[in-house]
């Protein structure tokens, strides 16, 4: 059997709220980098980022992978173009409209079986000239060529030929209960050319011919052809099937590989590294990172960014101050960075360590929850629970302004108790907020694995986009009361 | 079967709604003969009991199992002798064959099995004596060998067929090699998802003159095979006794109406089989509305007379299930009547003779006789043909006239039958006619939670002095007091 698997995608499922977190990090704008177009590029892109599972080592076998496809790009190309190609000739070219019509089917399956060997025989050629290293391709390689030679395509083309002639059929049958006909078997036919052959059987024959003008009989006869094609029909049917998965299944898995050759030549058109990230339990570090949902908007090289953090089984990255500051844009690419670092790919950055292969997930503030509301604050507070109930230990939460939909100092309580609940359990939590008591609350609190980030102001006054590291300045909302109120006391 | 009956009365069939009843048993069953052993009551008790001992016997889950079976496949033998009529002659050998093959091993199967699992009843146990007199007879024995030695010949023909444009060439079977197998095997190779299957029901008969032909080839084949099929057919021209047959015919009288049975006794709901008493008691416990048990749900309910009074006055609110408890009852004794259990926990009844009812009828603008002279038509009608062992279903009679003289009527009527010592169930919105000492009074039952609502129970017991119509009004206010409060 031909078995071959190049994404260890395994069972895994994609995360429960795929769609939240493909919206908020902006993943469309990478996957359209990556598939220029090609909807099964996007579709596997997807399928493979936003999966739920991934263990450190499916990540490695994937780096290992997308080397292996950047070194062997022709080939990878090229046969994926096959692959394509043969599935979507046979998926034009033959119709299996009903399956109550063994002659049909029989039919047109064997014509798709003609259509496909042709495709495998084209692959075989390239195969066999394949340079491969990694564990993935060597894999499929090994494998495809062991089962498929020339003598298997050989014989598929005979019987799909024989089948799709439809010369008459052949077959034996047996005289079963009512004397009804029963248990026909279609044979392969013989080669009545033989001399002897046909010695043999001129005087042991018994020929029934057609009367011209008997249509009752001519459909008669064409229903029992039919009869006799419908044993024959499922498992031809099977056979086209199985060829068009195994079509389908290597063009979508090659599709990945594709995607990674696409935006690989994409950051080295704008000049943004690429590095193969790191797992470290310890560490969350990254070494000029570039935001790449926004090189792709402005097709250019944007400002990176940097950070160290010591890991002690989960972190949080608290973010807060000005508006137009760079927050959300930061929180983006980090996010996108640990998404593309777990599907095995390389990340725009000159270095990259994430503590775990975890899943990503989103909260960001919808726009409609700006208004304060008891209803609405419900509907948000059900959707965390929604996406809590699917985290695991390892994942990170991504959160941009939750629990706004309240006033401040009762939000504050709430996101005290879910960021330390998560960081508890493991789940490591980037938050962008403004809720103060939360703010003075929770960053000393966690002073071991938190880190409160906020924008950078040169002492001139102007803003870098860079986030820094910042601290918190107990009183500073009452000095700023006093300061303003004594200045009109004092003006007055 | 034991003995037929007598057509019920049209009037009855209809007041207690016979013919839907028997719709439901019968279920998508249209045999006229079956349909008319249902409309037709037995006259005499011994003929009851031996259809009720047949019952007995066929209520056994195996005994059951083993006939229904008998019933199937001897249908099936004849279905087979049907279309042998009109068949071409190479399958006439073969549909003649499996006629007698499914024939014999029903018959001695049922024979075997119905020994070990013993009957009791006359009506079963006359029919197996009948049923070892054939199977032990030389005749079915010569017929069951000449049988199983055609049936291996004719596993033996194997042929090899080649349709090619408008030929069909035979040949005796020689060998070859499976197509589907090397399908099979080459493309196992590939991973398989899920399997699609081509489902193919052909559009003609496999009886066409075209297989008539291929079968005459293969006979050409195999001489001594065919010889043993066309010995069999000349030397057994019938398969299937007479006797048997009308058994066949029959005995889905009683299967039908135990399946009926059994679906709703598998709905909780229970049959029983009658009991007749001879000091005119009635005693019927857990009886039940057939037609409403199979759709909705029913409420049972009993009756109860030493035999000593038997008019029942039955009065109560609004749609409290009157007529059905009474309609019930005549279903009950109608159906004890054709022989079969009927539905409730325990029935003991005496056996009646005639069922007459008087339902209201819709005025019907062609007849000459307003509904009242109707009534007392009718009235007449059964005060004149009922005695003792009559059972009279009356619903709202007199009705249409004041109530005082319904009252009069009523009482004349009833007066009458308590003279005869007729029974009868008596409905009536007057209660004075539940309070005459001679009868039993039932009242339809308010429902405990919501004394707005019936409960369908009908018991024993003084009509009420309380009309729920002002009831209903005083709960919204309507009460003399509330009224001038609020007009003050």
């Amino acid at each position: 059997m031909i078995e071959f698997d190049l994404l260890r995608l395994g069972s895994s499922q994609k995360i429960s709220i795929a769609d939240d977190v493909r919206t908020d990090l902006e993943l469309d704008k990478i996957v359209s980098v990556a598939s220029k177009g090609d909807e099964l590029v996007a579709k596997t892109w997807f399928d493979v980022l936003l999966s739920k599972k991934t263990s450190i080592e499916d990540v490695r076998y994937r780096q290992e992978a997308v080397k292996d496809a950047l070194a062997n790009r022709e080939v990878v190309t090229k046969m994926y173009q096959i692959a394509k190609e043969g599935y979507e000739k046979a998926y034009r070219e033959v119709f299996i409209f009903r399956l109550d019509d063994p002659r049909l089917v029989v039919y047109e399956a064997s014509n798709g079986i003609k259509i496909l060997t042709d495709y495998l025989e084209k692959l075989l050629g390239i195969v066999s000239n394949a340079n491969f290293t990694s564990r993935a391709f060597k894999g499929l390689v090994e494998s495809f060529t062991s089962n498929i030679d020339e003598d298997f395509i050989a014989k598929a083309r005979e019987i799909s030929e024989t089948l799709w002639l439809g010369n008459g059929v052949d077959f034996r049958v047996e005289i079963g209960p009512l004397n009804n006909l029963v248990n026909p078997v279609l044979l392969v036919p013989k080669n009545e050319r033989s001399f002897l052959n046909r010695l043999l059987s001129m005087e042991k024959r018994y020929t029934y011919k057609l009367d011209p003008r008997d249509e009752a009989g001519s459909t008669i006869i064409d229903d029992m052809i039919k009869w006799v094609l419908s044993r024959v029909a499922t498992p031809l049917l099977n056979a086209f099937d199985r060829l068009m998965d195994f079509f389908k299944d290597l063009a979508r898995q090659l599709s990945f590989y594709v995607g990674a050759i696409n935006l690989s030549d994409f950051l080295d058109e704008l000049g943004i590294p690429k590095t193969y990230p790191m797992v470290d339990s310890r560490r969350f570090f990254f070494e000029n990172l570039y935001p790449l949902s926004l090189a792709v908007s402005s097709k250019s090289r944007p400002v990176p960014s940097s950070l160290e953090i010591n890991v002690d089984g989960s972190f949080a990255v608290i973010i807060t101050g000005v508006n137009k500051g760079g927050k959300t844009t930061f929180l983006k690419s980090v996010g996108q960075a640990i998404i593309l670092a777990r599907a095995g790919l390389f990340v725009p950055a000159d270095s990259f360590i994430v503590p775990t292969t975890g899943a990503v997930f989103t909260h960001f503030l919808r726009e409609e929850e700006i208004t304060f509301s008891y209803g609405k604050f419900e509907e948000e507070v059900k959707r965390f629970k929604k996406l809590a109930e699917s985290l695991s230990r390892g994942d990170y939460v991504l959160m941009d302004e939750s629990f706004v939909s309240t006033n401040h100092v009762e939000a504050s309580v709430v996101a005290e108790n879910v960021v330390s609940a998560l960081l508890d359990s493991g789940i490591n939590v980037l938050y962008i907020t403004f809720l103060q008591d939360f703010l003075y609350r929770f960053v000393p609190k966690n002073k071991n694995r938190a880190v409160l980030l906020v924008p950078e102001r040169q002492s001139d006054g102007t803003r870098t986009f860079k986030l820094v590291k910042g601290s918190i300045q107990p009183g500073y909302a009452l000095e700023l009361w006093k300061r303003i109120v004594e200045k009109q006391q004092g003006a007055s | 079967m034991g003995s037929r009956g007598i057509r019920a009365d049209e009037q009855v069939l209809s007041d207690l709604r016979i013919r839907e009843l028997v719709s439901l048993i019968l279920g998508k069953e249209r045999d006229e003969f079956l349909w008319s052993l249902f409309l037709e009551p037995l006259d005499s008790i011994d003929s009851v009991v031996y259809r009720l001992n047949v019952f007995r016997d066929l209520m056994r889950t195996e005994v059951y199992v083993v006939t229904e079976r008998l019933v199937e496949k001897v249908r099936e033998a004849l279905s087979y002798l049907e279309t042998e009529k009109e068949a071409y002659e190479p399958h006439k050998l073969g549909l003649h064959l499996d006629a007698a093959l499914t024939y014999i091993d029903a018959l001695e199967r049922f024979y075997s099995e119905m020994l070990s699992l013993g009957v009791e009843s006359d009506g079963l146990k006359g029919f197996l004596d009948y049923v070892r007199s054939i199977v032990e007879s030389e005749h079915f024995k010569a017929m069951k060998e000449k049988a199983m030695k055609a049936k291996e010949a004719r596993v033996r023909m194997v042929i090899r067929v080649r349709i090619m444009g408008d030929r069909v060439v035979v040949w005796r079977f020689d060998g070859g090699v499976d197509m589907e197998k090397v399908i099979e095997e080459l493309f196992s190779r590939f991973r398989s998802e899920e399997s699609r299957k081509v489902k193919y029901i052909p559009t003609t008969g496999g009886m066409s003159h075209i297989h008539a032909a291929i079968l005459e080839g293969a006979f050409k084949f195999y001489g001594s095979e065919y010889k043993a099929l066309k010995e069999f057919y000349d030397e057994f021209p019938k398969i299937i006794d007479d006797g048997v047959a009308a058994f066949v015919r029959e005995i889905p009288f009683y299967m039908l109406y135990i399946s009926f049975m059994k679906k709703l006794m598998s709905k909780g709901y229970s049959f029983t089989i009658p009991r007749f008493t001879s000091d005119g008691r009635i005693d019927v416990r857990g009886f039940y509305n057939i037609m409403l048990a199979e759709k909705t749900g029913a409420v049972p309910n009993d009756l109860f007379t030493s035999g000593e009074k038997r008019i029942f006055v039955i009065t109560g609110m609004n749609s409290g299930g009157k007529t059905t408890f009474a309609t019930s009852f005549g279903q009950l004794v109608y159906l004890a009547k054709l022989g079969v259990p009927v539905p409730a926990q325990s029935a003991e009844i005496p056996f009646f003779t005639a069922i007459l009812t008087a339902y209201p009828a819709r005025e019907d603008p062609r007849e000459s006789l307003s509904r009242l002279e109707q009534d007392i038509v009718r009235a007449a009608e059964i005060m004149h043909r009922s005695d003792s062992s009559t059972l009279i279903i009356a619903n709202e009679l007199f009705s249409t006239t004041t109530s005082d003289e319904g009252f009069q009527l009523a009482k004349i009527f009833l007066e009458e039958l308590w003279r005869k010592r007729s029974y009868c169930l008596f409905i009536t919105f007057l209660s004075g006619v539940a309070l005459l000492d001679f009868v039993i009074s039932l009242v339809a039952q308010p429902s405990p939670e919501d004394p707005l609502k019936p409960s369908y129970k009908i018991v024993p017991g003084l009509p009420p002095s309380e009309y729920m119509a002002v009831r209903i009004a005083s709960k919204h206010g309507l009460t003399y007091n509330d009224l001038r409060m609020v007009v003050g």
